[in-house]
C-alpha cells in the first residue's frame, strides 16, 4: 500500500468519524441537550487532533478504549451517583412549576347542571387555519348557536348556518371551519382555551365536536407560594412541604403530583440511620458475601474436579461426556432457573417427590439458600469445566513427570504442581466470577424473589442480595424511589471495589509463580 | 413494571400469561409500508415492535395509540375507521410493557397519544402528571356498568373511557361437582369427599405462592364486614389513611385463611406456575381464577363452570377485586384534540367494545354491549355475576405499598408461621409506615 493511499484512507475514515459525531451533535441539538452537544464537539476536535497529527502516538491507540471507558463505565457511575443525591422516583419526577399548572389543569369539573354543546372548531373568514385566533361554534342542545372566543360567549345568527342532524355547525358565513386535521394541529392552543363565561368558568372543547362548561377549583398565589383548593368547605391551603403539595390543616392531605429535587445525602443518611434497613444491610451483605464466595468456589472444584477426570488419558469417550456436561451452560439461564423453581416446590415438585423428602425449599430461609446455592451450582460448573480443561491442557507433560520421577504422589502433584499452575491461568476469572456472583440478580429473582420474608416484615428478605434489594427499593417497591436505589447502588459499588482490589493483588502474586 | 409489589406483579404475570399466548406471533408488517393513496389512512395492521423494547414514535401519522399485541388488531380497526371518517392518519403499535414504556417514553417526549391499560395504574399516571382528564358527558357515561365508571375516576375527577372490566370467581369441574357449592363449607366438604373416594387429589388451587398473592387472599377479607383494605371516603375514591387490613372484619377473614392453611386446603405450594395444571388435570375440582384461566380449561378438555366465589360462616359472600381495562389519554399527547376525540366518541360506541370482547372475552364495561354478549355467552354472563359485588381494586398510589406487604403477611397465615391477629397487625404498621415514606 502506497503511502497516498494510507493517507486517503486516514481521511476518509477521519471524516467519517467526524461526520458521525456531527450527526450524533445535530440529534442532540434538535432534542435541546446543549452540554451533550459541547461534548460532542470536544470530541470531534480531540479526534482531529489526534488522528489529524502525527503528534500523540500512544494516544492514537488508547482513545477508543478511553471513550467507551467514558462512555459505558464512568459516564453510568456519574449518572448514578449525583442521581442518590436526589428525590426522583414516583410521585417526583416532574418540576415543582409543573406541579401547579397540572393540578390547576386537572381540578377543572365540568359545572354541575350545564349544557353539552355541539362543537366546531373555526377562525374568522380570511385568517389562517393555522396562526388565526381560535373560536369555538356552539350549538346548545336547545338549538340556540353561539360564537365562543377569548373575549366570551355571543350568540351567533342563524342565517346561513348549516349543522347536521346531531346539531354540528358545518358552515357560518364569516367563519372558516377547520378540518379534524387543522384542529388537531392547534391541539395546544385549544387546550389552552377557554371560553369564559362568568365566575371563573369557562366552556372547553373536548375532541373535534363537544365542549363543556368546567370551572377549575384550585388555585395558586404565587407571591405566598400557597394552592388553595375552593372544592372544599373551608377551602383546604396547600403548602409545599418534603417536595409535595400538604394540606397545612392536615398533613395527611396531599396532592399526589410531587416534583424533583436534590435532597443532599439524606438517601445515605436513611441507608445508615434506619434500623430496619442497617440490621437488613448487614444481614442480606453477609449472606450475599456467602453466596458469592460458595458459588465459585462449589462450582470451582466441581469443574475443575470433572476436568481432571476428563484430562486422564485413560478416559475413553471424551468427547461425549463433555458435550453432555456442557449442556446446563448452553441452555439459557432463565429457562434452568424456572425449572429448577418447579422442582424445588414442596408439595409437588420433583427433588421431594424423588428423595421421599418433605422439605419447604423455597419457603424456610436455609431452604431457600440451600435451592440457590444447588441451583447455582448446576448453572456454573460447566464454565468452570471447560475454562479448568483448558488451563489443565496447557500445563506441559514434562512438568508433571517430573514430579512423578520425584516421588510426588497424585495428591502432591495436583496439590504443588497443578494447582499452582492452574490457578495462575483461572485466577482472575474466579475474581470474575465472584464479582458476576455477587450482582447474580437474575437466579435470585427466578427463584425465591429474594424470600422468605420473615419476621412480618417484606423489605428484606432470607436470600436477598444487595443488587435484588435495591432493584425491589427502585422498580418494585412499595413507592419506586430511583433516588435511594441509586444510593444503595453507590454503596454497592463501593463494596464491591473494596473487596476486589485485595483479590486482584493476590492474582499479581500468584503470577509470581512464573 | 413495575410497582404493584410481588402480588401485583404476580396476578398481572398471569394475566400476561394468558393474553400473551399469541403474542409476539404476529406477523410483522413493514413499519414503512406506504399508506393507500387514494385515502390518507393507515395500513390496517399494528405495527409490531422487535423484541421487547419500546415501539419508536412515528412523527408524521395524527394519531399515535399504544396497546398489547393482542388487542391491537381489534383497535386498529377502529382506528383505521376513524382515520377514515376525520381524514387523518392513525397509527396503533404494539407495546410489549405498556405501563413502564409509556412512563419512560412520555418522560422523553417521545410517548403516544392514546395507550390502553388497567385502571389501577391511574394513581401512578396522575402522581407522574402522564394522563390527562377525560370528561364524557354524564348520559355517555350513564351508559356504563357504575362499577367501570368508578373505577376511571381519581380525586373526583374522570381519567378514561372503559371497555372491559374482569374478576375471579370460581371455576368448578362439573364432571365431579354437577352443582357449585354456595359456601366454603359446602365447597370443602365436597372436595374432601372426592379426595377420599380418590376423584380428585386435592380440594381447591388456588395462587398462594411462598410470596403470597393479595388479589387472590382479598376476597376472604372482604367477605366480613368491614374487612378489606382501604376504606372508601365519601367521594367514592380509597382512603390511603384508613388501613382496614387488621380491622376485626380483616381479623375474621384472616382466621378463616389460617383454617384452610392448617386443612392443606390453600398452599402456599400452589402458584402461578402449577395453578392452573392442578385444575387442568383434574386434580382439584374446584379453581379460584379469572377469566385468562378458561382458554387453557378448554384446551384441556375440562368440563368447566364459573360461580361466583363462594360465602364463608359468619360472613357474608366474598367480593373480588374488579379489574377495568381502559382507554387513556397522555397529558403530553401531540395530538390532544383527536385522542380526546377518539377515546370520547370511538370507545363508547356498541360496536368497538364488541370487537374489544372478542380479543379478551371479558364482559364488556358498556351495558349495551355487556346485554348482547351475555345473551349468547354464558361464561360471560357467569364471570359478570361473579363480580355483581365487587369493589374496583384500589388505584391510588398507596396500593402500591400494599401488594408486597399485605400478600405476604396472608402467605404467612396461610402456612402458619404466624398467627392472624400479629402478622395482620403487624403488615397494617408496615403499610403505614410505606405509605408515609411514598
Amino acid at each position: 500500500m502506497t503511502k497516498l493511499t494510507a493517507l486517503v484512507i486516514k481521511w476518509v475514515l477521519i471524516a467519517l468519524a467526524l461526520a458521525g459525531v456531527l450527526w450524533v451533535a445535530t440529534q442532540l441539538a434538535i432534542a435541546g441537550y446543549t452540554m451533550a452537544v459541547i461534548v460532542a464537539g470536544m470530541l470531534g476536535i480531540g479526534i482531529l487532533a489526534v488522528y489529524g497529527t502525527r503528534r500523540n502516538v500512544p494516544l492514537k491507540y488508547l482513545l477508543p478504549g478511553m471513550l467507551l471507558l467514558v462512555a459505558f463505565q464512568l459516564w453510568p457511575i456519574i449518572f448514578t451517583a449525583s442521581l442518590s443525591l436526589t428525590n426522583y422516583g414516583d410521585g417526583h419526577l416532574i418540576s415543582k412549576e409543573e406541579t401547579v399548572t397540572d393540578i390547576i389543569a386537572q381540578s377543572v369539573r365540568e359545572v354541575p347542571d350545564s349544557p353539552r354543546y355541539r362543537m366546531s372548531v373555526a377562525t374568522k373568514e380570511g385568517a389562517s387555519a393555522t396562526t388565526g385566533d381560535l373560536v369555538l361554534l356552539l350549538t346548545k342542545p336547545d338549538d340556540t348557536m353561539f360564537v365562543g372566543d377569548t373575549g366570551g360567549l355571543e350568540p351567533l345568527p342563524a342565517d346561513g348556518v348549516e349543522k347536521t342532524t346531531t346539531g354540528k355547525i358545518t358552515k357560518a358565513p364569516g367563519y372558516t371551519i377547520l378540518t379534524a386535521r387543522e384542529v388537531n394541529a392547534r391541539s395546544k392552543d385549544l387546550s389552552a382555551l377557554a371560553v369564559p363565561t362568568g365566575d371563573g368558568g369557562g366552556i372547553k372543547p373536548v375532541g373535534l365536536s363537544e365542549a363543556f362548561e368546567g370551572k377549575p377549583s384550585v388555585t395558586y398565589d404565587a407571591s405566598a407560594d400557597r394552592l388553595t383548593d375552593s372544592s372544599t368547605t373551608p377551602p383546604t391551603v396547600f403548602e409545599p412541604k418534603n417536595a409535595r403539595w400538604v394540606s397545612t390543616a392536615d398533613p395527611s392531605v396531599a396532592f399526589p403530583q410531587g416534583w424533583q429535587e436534590n435532597v443532599g445525602f439524606a438517601n445515605f443518611t436513611r441507608i445508615f440511620t434506619d434500623e430496619t434497613l442497617r440490621a437488613g444491610f448487614v444481614k442480606i451483605f453477609i449472606w450475599n458475601v456467602v453466596f458469592a464466595v460458595v458459588s465459585v468456589l462449589s462450582t470451582f472444584l466441581l469443574g475443575m474436579l470433572i476436568a481432571l477426570l476428563f484430562n486422564d488419558p485413560r478416559l475413553k469417550g471424551k468427547a461425549i461426556y463433555r458435550s453432555l456436561l456442557i449442556l446446563p451452560y448452553a441452555l439459557p439461564g432463565f429457562i434452568t432457573a424456572l425449572v429448577w423453581r418447579g422442582m424445588f416446590n414442596q408439595d409437588y415438585g420433583l427433588i421431594n417427590g424423588a428423595l421421599g423428602l418433605n422439605v419447604d425449599w423455597l419457603g424456610s430461609p436455609w431452604g431457600a439458600k440451600a435451592a440457590i446455592l444447588i441451583t447455582n451450582l448446576w448453572l456454573g460448573f460447566p464454565y468452570m469445566f471447560i475454562v479448568c480443561t483448558g488451563a489443565l491442557q496447557s500445563i506441559p507433560r514434562d512438568v508433571r513427570e517430573a514430579a512423578i520421577i520425584d516421588g510426588a504422589n497424585a495428591f502432591r502433584t495436583l496439590r504443588s504442581i497443578i494447582m499452582p499452575l492452574l490457578l495462575v491461568a483461572v485466577g482472575p476469572l474466579l475474581i470474575a466470577s465472584f464479582a458476576f456472583n455477587f450482582n447474580n440478580f437474575g437466579l435470585i429473582y427466578l427463584l425465591t424473589k429474594g424470600g422468605p420474608f420473615d419476621g412480618n416484615d417484606t423489605s428484606i428478605g432470607s436470600s436477598d442480595l444487595l443488587i435484588t434489594y435495591a432493584y425491589r427499593l427502585a422498580f418494585s417497591g412499595s413507592a419506586p424511589n430511583y433516588g435511594f436505589a441509586a444510593a444503595v447502588s453507590v454503596v454497592i459499588f463501593i463494596i464491591v471495589a473494596l473487596m476486589t482490589i485485595p483479590a486482584f493483588r493476590q492474582t499479581k502474586a500468584l503470577e509470581e509463580v512464573n | 413494571m413495575h410497582k404493584r409489589a410481588f402480588g401485583g406483579v404476580a396476578v398481572m404475570g398471569v394475566a400476561a400469561l394468558a393474553l400473551s399466548a399469541c403474542g409476539g406471533s404476529t406477523p410483522t408488517p413493514s413499519s414503512t409500508q406506504p399508506a393507500p393513496a387514494a385515502s390518507e389512512t393507515t395500513t390496517g395492521v399494528p405495527e409490531t415492535p422487535t423484541g421487547t423494547a419500546a415501539p419508536v414514535r412515528d412523527a408524521n401519522v395524527d394519531l399515535v395509540i399504544w396497546t398489547d399485541a393482542d388487542r391491537s388488531k381489534a383497535v386498529q380497526k377502529y382506528a383505521d375507521e376513524f382515520a377514515a371518517e376525520n381524514g387523518v392518519t392513525v397509527k396503533v403499535q404494539i407495546s410489549t410493557d405498556t405501563r413502564a414504556q409509556f412512563k419512560d417514553a412520555t418522560k422523553v417526549g417521545k410517548g403516544p397519544d392514546v395507550i390502553v391499560g388497567a385502571h389501577d395504574w391511574l394513581g401512578e399516571l396522575v402522581q407522574n402528571s402522564t394522563v390527562a382528564p377525560i370528561n364524557l358527558s354524564a348520559d355517555v357515561a350513564s351508559q356504563f356498568l357504575p362499577n367501570a365508571i368508578a373505577a376511571t375516576k381519581f380525586n373526583g375527577q374522570s381519567y378514561g373511557v372503559p371497555y372491559a372490566v374482569e374478576n375471579i370467581g370460581l371455576m368448578y369441574n362439573k364432571d365431579l361437582v354437577p352443582n357449585p357449592p354456595k359456601t366454603m363449607d359446602e365447597l370443602v366438604a365436597t372436595g374432601e369427599q372426592l379426595v377420599k373416594e380418590g376423584k380428585a387429589k386435592q380440594v381447591l388451587s388456588q395462587f398462594v405462592s411462598k410470596t403470597g398473592n393479595a388479589y387472590f387472599a382479598y376476597p376472604y377479607l372482604s367477605a366480613f364486614p368491614d374487612g378489606g383494605i382501604f376504606a372508601v371516603k365519601d367521594n367514592g375514591d380509597y382512603d390511603p389513611n384508613k388501613l382496614l387490613v387488621n380491622s376485626p372484619g380483616s381479623i375474621k377473614g384472616g382466621e378463616v385463611l389460617a383454617a384452610l392453611g392448617k386443612k392443606k386446603i390453600l398452599s402456599t405450594n400452589v402458584d402461578d406456575t402449577n395453578q392452573d395444571a392442578l385444575f387442568d388435570t383434574k386434580a382439584a375440582p374446584f379453581m379460584i381464577s379469572g377469566p385468562w384461566s378458561v382458554a387453557k380449561a378448554k384446551e384441556a378438555g375440562v368440563n368447566y363452570g364459573i360461580a361466583p366465589l363462594p360465602s364463608l360462616a359468619g360472613g357474608g359472600a366474598m367480593k373480588p377485586f374488579l379489574g377495568v381495562q381502559m382507554f387513556y389519554v397522555s397529558s403530553k399527547a401531540k395530538n390532544a384534540t383527536l385522542a380526546q376525540e377518539f377515546v370520547t366518541n370511538y370507545i363508547p360506541r356498541k360496536e368497538v367494545q364488541l370487537a374489544l370482547f372478542e380479543v379478551g372475552k371479558r364482559p364488556p364495561a358498556l351495558k349495551a354491549a355487556y346485554d348482547e354478549v351475555a345473551a349468547s355467552d354464558p361464561d360471560v354472563k357467569a364471570w359478570y355475576e361473579a363480580g355483581a359485588d365487587g369493589l374496583p381494586m384500589p388505584n391510588i398510589p398507596a396500593m402500591n405499598s400494599v401488594w408486597g406487604p399485605f400478600g405476604q403477611a396472608t402467605a404467612d397465615i396461610i402456612s402458619g408461621k404466624s398467627d392472624p391477629k400479629t402478622r395482620l397487625d403487624a403488615a397494617a404498621k408496615e403499610i403505614a409506615a410505606n405509605i408515609a415514606k411514598g
